[in-house]
């Protein structure tokens, strides 16, 4: 299998500087597969391939990795991942309804990517922000203290977002 | 003398989380002290003496656990801070780290010092992009102001920490399950013996500590491990953050001294039950505590008391339920997460926490039988204490405490066809019931 | 520090006070004292997973069960294998191993020797008490010679860390987590490597299958025959698992001294030959297809007729049947043995400390030992040259491998110069089409008798044909009867006795029996046992 991936010159320094923080080259994997990640924007065989060959680690062990966390994303998600803490206190305060209600607006069930490709629907376990609750992910920022408004306007947003991108 | 909140007393303010704001509250004088003036003996020994246990859920003795560490050894030394925070109910080491990072920092100088460390890592939870950010910057400036890097505060010391994301996995904030994730390996916990304080991670003696512990120790220096000892239960001193969430006018995280009324937390710091009902259930310790009924709620806030009322502290996550909670779906809720996070490794976990959220989603769907209910008291029997780390009991336990203490829901949605809330979403939408969960 | 290796550590065992070395595990240490822990993780092979946990005991050190296969045992360590905690801890695990297992042991090739399935009978349970869906996993290949049955998997990682630690190939992993989990290979990159079928071996579960085995025999109906496999010098000790005396499968026998528990994929698929089209099964001559009978005549004739006699022997020939070959020769003046060696191929290490000889015979160091460490050399040019001026009447000519090329063309043409050529063979080939008789040979795997490995171990060999099974006169048999007939031997005897009759005459050989080799074997160079210990086998 010819891998024609490769880091760019930033994420390739990023990558080096991983390397001197570990004793050995193996605990720098998961930092390693984030910069992948953010590089290729999805974690699929040919990229943990490319990990596996550029930190000479076996791709199997690799896989298993990936594999055993929720975060990498192994298949694309849309522009905008959205994950609904599900875990018991946002499920007491209604997490279950943001999700319907998500699904309403978007018309996706949690696991499915709208056919525009800009939202992904999740459903998560805890994400630490019980005090909050409801709340939800997306990429990398929290939403907290949901009512369904909210959930409106953020969709609203980010479709407004997205359209800007378009253009 | 009077309760000092040193986690949240400045979290409203601006800037709370950068170097210079700590700093003028005093921030690293008891580490600078700690590098020039404590021998590591002393420190350890300073620590022992002020009964400091663990915050993140065991409760070990935090200076009984340095003192496992070899001193003569060939081999260099870990810290690994346990920044994981995952326990469901739990978001207290997100406020440090948030919103005043350099207290964990000088924790880790400390540590550093009382047992020769040259070298820690922050691991945290993948999901606290935030937080990570602010710890980062915190780390990047503590560098540059030579309080990490080779001579830490001028003392000749070298001390580095390097902040470590996860990748999504409650296991990886099990103690061992991390060293492995942090040698880059799929997170599952490692076999004990050896501990850590004698093998841990890459081999090396390790030790793993909380960030809320670690972030104690700057106070146990300024005051002294006597006068910490004052503040709560004597065995188990000190402040503490204590988490409330679920059906409650004002969740929150509240600092208060260890050992507060758990009922006190939940009536005055946390407004009390919302909308005005009733309680019903009080999960006092992060998911993986037994539950507490509403008349159990009397009990005091520390590590003995609760293991006196049959549950525990662990990661003081309080998660209170209203009079219209249906404990079927609270379980169901709870035995979903835990077969989703269980690593996989031992038989007992891999399977029972499975059979354990299927037996619930059957009885919460309308399937359940009779027998149900002693089966899933049979199954997290044969789940406890049969693993090499504790999430089998984590997810028994819970399991255990609300069929036994909150049976007459379960029977009534064996009964009935199911539970409240499934069947008015079944009869309304049929079909779409059989959604997640 | 002590010596752990001289040191004893005192210890109670179900209430008896025990002895064992120190540092042993408590499930080695009870074993030496007939008490069996179950176990499917540990393998003694491979490092310690202790993930499976049905090897539970009760300690007096903890108020947990503790697993017997990673614990070591300590003075005044007090252990219960039979206890309430113990025996429950057991059942639990056994309980949660058969939730999700399909339970197919109908279609299952592991079926009869599972271990999942012998612990069931002994500590599972009699019924189930799960009545959910159970879990799907994949059903798909792996490698060309492996496929995973998913849903039979217990994760013990037996096979990962096989190719981690043995194999040093690391093509397998566990992938996803909790109950999903199941083994895989990267995708685009199959298990192959020269080591792989021993995962199989070692899966506890029917979960591994080998595409070669599989659907191809209910391990209960096969005979079983411990031997060693001739594919090369090292001398895999091998079990050699029949079905109406044809060869069905080979398993590695644990061996320390030769080959650990593994054996390699060319030796343990390198059995197909025997059936093959290409076989040799019948004799000839230069006119027609002889019975065996008439073939051991024509050969006793062809070689009694004959005063110079020369001799090629191959390293597939055991040490039986190359000192008949050696007495022969001693009674026939003028005549010369000499070796041909099949090409070498390439020596394979593994991390694991696994070796595969690049010299791919069984008996090279038998042969040196019989004729001299010269027969595969100055003899053998000795034999040429004796050849080319015409000074050999008659030539025998041994090729035991799978090879159908004969012994190379200089031996070949060479041979062509005699006035007659006795050929014994196992497979076809254009290289007979002169002989004047084709005998047909046994192969590794259908000979009785001991050849010495690339370490000068002394190993017994044994046919998988049955005790009435005889497709044709092996060579010990039909050199014997040529004996019988110059009256230099009075009767036939089994490769026991001529072996016997082996030790007898060399000093190399001296003292050794085969009973006492066992299955085992033993270096060549070890103390002779006591005279008279021989048994009849």
């Amino acid at each position: 299998m010819e891998n024609t991936l490769s880091f760019s010159p930033k994420t390739k320094k990023q990558y080096k500087w991983l390397l001197t923080r570990y004793p050995t080259r193996k605990a720098a994997l998961l930092p390693t597969l984030r910069l992948a990640e953010e590089e290729f924007g999805v974690l699929g065989i040919p990229e943990m391939r490319f990990v596996a060959d550029l930190m000479e680690i076996p791709p199997a062990f690799v896989f298993g990795v990936v594999t055993f966390y929720t975060h990498y994303r192994r298949a694309g998600t849309g522009t905008y991942h959205i994950q609904v803490c599900s875990t018991l206190s946002c499920a007491l305060r209604g997490s279950e309804e943001v999700v319907q209600r998500i699904t309403e607006r978007i018309g996706i069930k949690p696991g499915e990517t709208s056919e525009c490709g800009h939202f992904s629907l999740s459903k998560v376990e805890c994400l630490g922000s019980c005090d909050t609750a409801p709340m939800l992910q997306c990429n990398d920022d929290y939403h907290e203290d949901l009512s369904l408004e909210d959930v409106d306007q953020l969709i609203e947003q980010l479709r407004a977002e997205a359209a800007q991108e378009g253009n | 003398m009077a309760f000092k909140k040193i986690f949240t007393e400045h979290i409203d303010k601006k800037n709370c989380h950068t170097l210079a704001f700590y700093k003028k509250q005093g921030g690293y004088k008891q580490a600078a002290k700690a590098l020039k003036k404590w021998k590591p003996d002393d420190l350890i020994e300073e620590v022992k003496a002020s009964n400091l246990r663990g915050r993140g859920g065991a409760g070990f003795p935090t200076g009984v656990k340095w003192g496992f560490v070899p001193k003569q050894t060939d081999k260099p030394k870990y810290l690994v801070v346990n920044a994981d925070e995952s326990e469901p109910g739990t978001f207290k080491d997100r406020v440090i780290m948030e919103k005043c990072p350099h207290l964990l920092l000088e924790g880790i100088v400390i540590c550093c010092k009382a047992v020769g460390i040259e070298t820690a890592y922050i691991y945290i939870r993948g999901e606290f992009v935030f937080a990570t950010q602010r710890l980062q910057q915190a780390v990047d400036e503590a560098y540059k102001a030579g309080i990490l890097g080779d001579d830490s505060l001028g003392s000749g010391l070298k001390i580095d920490v390097t902040v470590h994301r996860g990748a999504g996995a409650y296991i990886c904030g099990e103690e061992t399950g991390m060293l492995t994730s942090l040698e880059g390996d799929r997170g599952q916990p490692k076999l004990k013996p050896p501990f850590p304080a004698v093998e841990g991670v890459f081999g090396c003696p390790t030790v793993v500590n909380n960030v809320e512990t670690l972030a104690n120790l700057p106070y146990i220096l300024e005051i002294g491990a006597k006068e910490y000892t004052k503040i709560g239960p004597e065995n188990s001193p000190g402040p503490k953050l204590f988490c409330v969430s679920g059906h409650v006018e004002n969740p929150g995280t509240f600092e208060l001294p260890m050992g507060v009324s758990l009922r006190t937390l939940i009536d005055k710091h946390a407004g009390g039950v919302w909308k005005g009902r009733k309680l019903k259930a009080v999960i006092p310790g992060g998911s993986s505590a037994h539950v507490l009924t509403a008349d159990e709620c009397d009990v005091a806030m520390d590590i003995e008391s609760l293991a006196a009322a049959g549950t525990m502290l662990g990661s003081a996550g309080v998660i209170v339920m209203d009079d219209t909670t249906c404990m079927v779906d609270a379980l169901l809720n709870v035995m979903r997460f835990y077969h989703h996070e269980s690593c996989g490794q031992c038989t007992p976990c891999r399977e029972g926490t499975g059979w354990l959220e299927k037996i619930v989603h059957r009885i919460a769907h309308g399937e359940g039988r009779r027998d149900d209910l002693d089966l899933i008291v049979d199954v997290c029997d044969r789940m406890v204490g049969k693993t090499i780390c504790a999430l089998a009991d984590a997810a028994a336990f819970p399991a255990e405490s609300i069929v036994k203490k909150f049976k007459d829901d379960f029977v009534a949605a064996i009964e009935n066809g199911g539970s409240p809330a499934w069947k008015k979403r079944h009869s309304s939408t049929v079909g779409g019931a059989a959604s997640h969960a | 520090m002590p010596d752990e290796k001289t040191s004893v550590t005192r210890w109670q065992l179900n209430g008896q006070e025990v002895e064992n070395p120190t540092g042993m595990t408590i499930m080695e240490a009870a074993k030496e004292h007939g008490v069996e822990i179950p176990c499917f993780c540990y393998h003694p092979g491979l490092s310690i997973a202790g993930n499976c946990r049905i090897c539970m005991v009760e300690s007096n050190r903890s108020p947990k069960p503790i697993i017997s296969c990673s614990e070591r045992i300590a003075e005044g360590l007090e252990i219960e294998t039979e206890s309430d905690l113990a025996v429950d801890a057991r059942n639990s695990v056994m309980e949660f191993q058969l939730i999700n297992h399909p339970l197919d042991c109908p279609v299952c090739d592991k079926a009869g020797e599972c271990v999942l399935q012998d612990h069931s009978y002994t500590h599972g349970p009699d019924r189930s008490r799960f009545v959910e869906d159970k879990n799907i996993r994949h059903t798909k290949e792996l490698g060309p010679t492996i496929s995973i049955w998913g849903n039979r998997c217990i994760v013990c990682t037996r096979c990962v860390r096989f190719c981690d630690e043995i194999s040093g190939t690391s093509e397998l992993c566990v992938v996803e987590r909790g109950d999903r989990s199941v083994v895989d290979v990267f995708p685009g990159i199959p298990i192959d490597n020269a080591m792989a079928g021993n995962t199989v071996d070692i899966c506890p579960v029917g979960a591994l299958i080998s595409d070669d085995f599989k659907f191809e025999a209910r391990v209960w109906n096969m005979d079983r025959r411990d031997s060693v496999c001739g594919g090369c010098a090292r001398g895999c000790n091998i079990e050699v698992e029949t079905l109406d005396g044809y060869v069905k499968r080979l398993m590695p026998r644990e061996n320390l001294d030769v080959n650990d528990w593994w054996m390699c994929d060319h030796g343990r698929y390198g059995w197909r030959h025997l059936y093959s089209e290409q076989r040799l099964s019948t004799a000839r001559n230069a006119r027609q297809d002889l019975d065996d009978r008439e073939a051991t005549t024509e050969m006793i004739q062809l070689l009694s007729e004959s005063d110079k006699v020369g001799f090629l022997i191959d390293p597939f020939l055991t040490c039986e049947e190359l000192h008949l070959v050696n007495s022969i020769a001693s009674s026939l003046p003028g005549s010369i043995v000499g070796g041909w060696l099949p090409p070498d191929g390439d020596e394979e290490n593994f991390p694991g400390g696994f070796t595969i000889s690049a010299a791919k015979h069984p008996n090279r160091n038998g042969a040196e030992q019989i004729f001299g460490s010269k027969v595969f050399a100055n003899d053998a040019k000795r034999l040429l040259t004796a050849l080319s001026k015409g000074t050999i009447s008659t030539m025998v000519t041994f090729h035991g491998g799978p090879s159908q090329d004969g012994p190379g063309k200089k031996w070949i043409d060479a041979a062509g110069k005699a006035d007659t050529h006795i050929a014994f063979s196992v497979m076809e080939g254009d290289w007979l089409n002169n002989a004047s008789l084709v005998l047909p040979a046994t192969a590794p795997l259908e000979k009785e008798g001991t050849w010495i490995n690339e370490d000068d171990r002394l190993q017994r060999a044994r046919s998988c044909w049955k005790p009435d099974q005889h497709p044709f006169s092996t060579e010990l048999v039909r050199l014997q009867e040529y004996q019988i007939s110059t009256e230099t031997r009075n009767r036939s005897l089994s490769a026991t006795g001529i072996f016997r009759e082996l030790a007898q005459n060399s000093d190399a050989f001296s003292g050794h029996t085969h009973s006492e080799l066992g299955s085992a074997g033993l270096p060549l160079s070890s103390p002779p046992a006591t005279v008279g210990t021989e048994g009849n086998s």
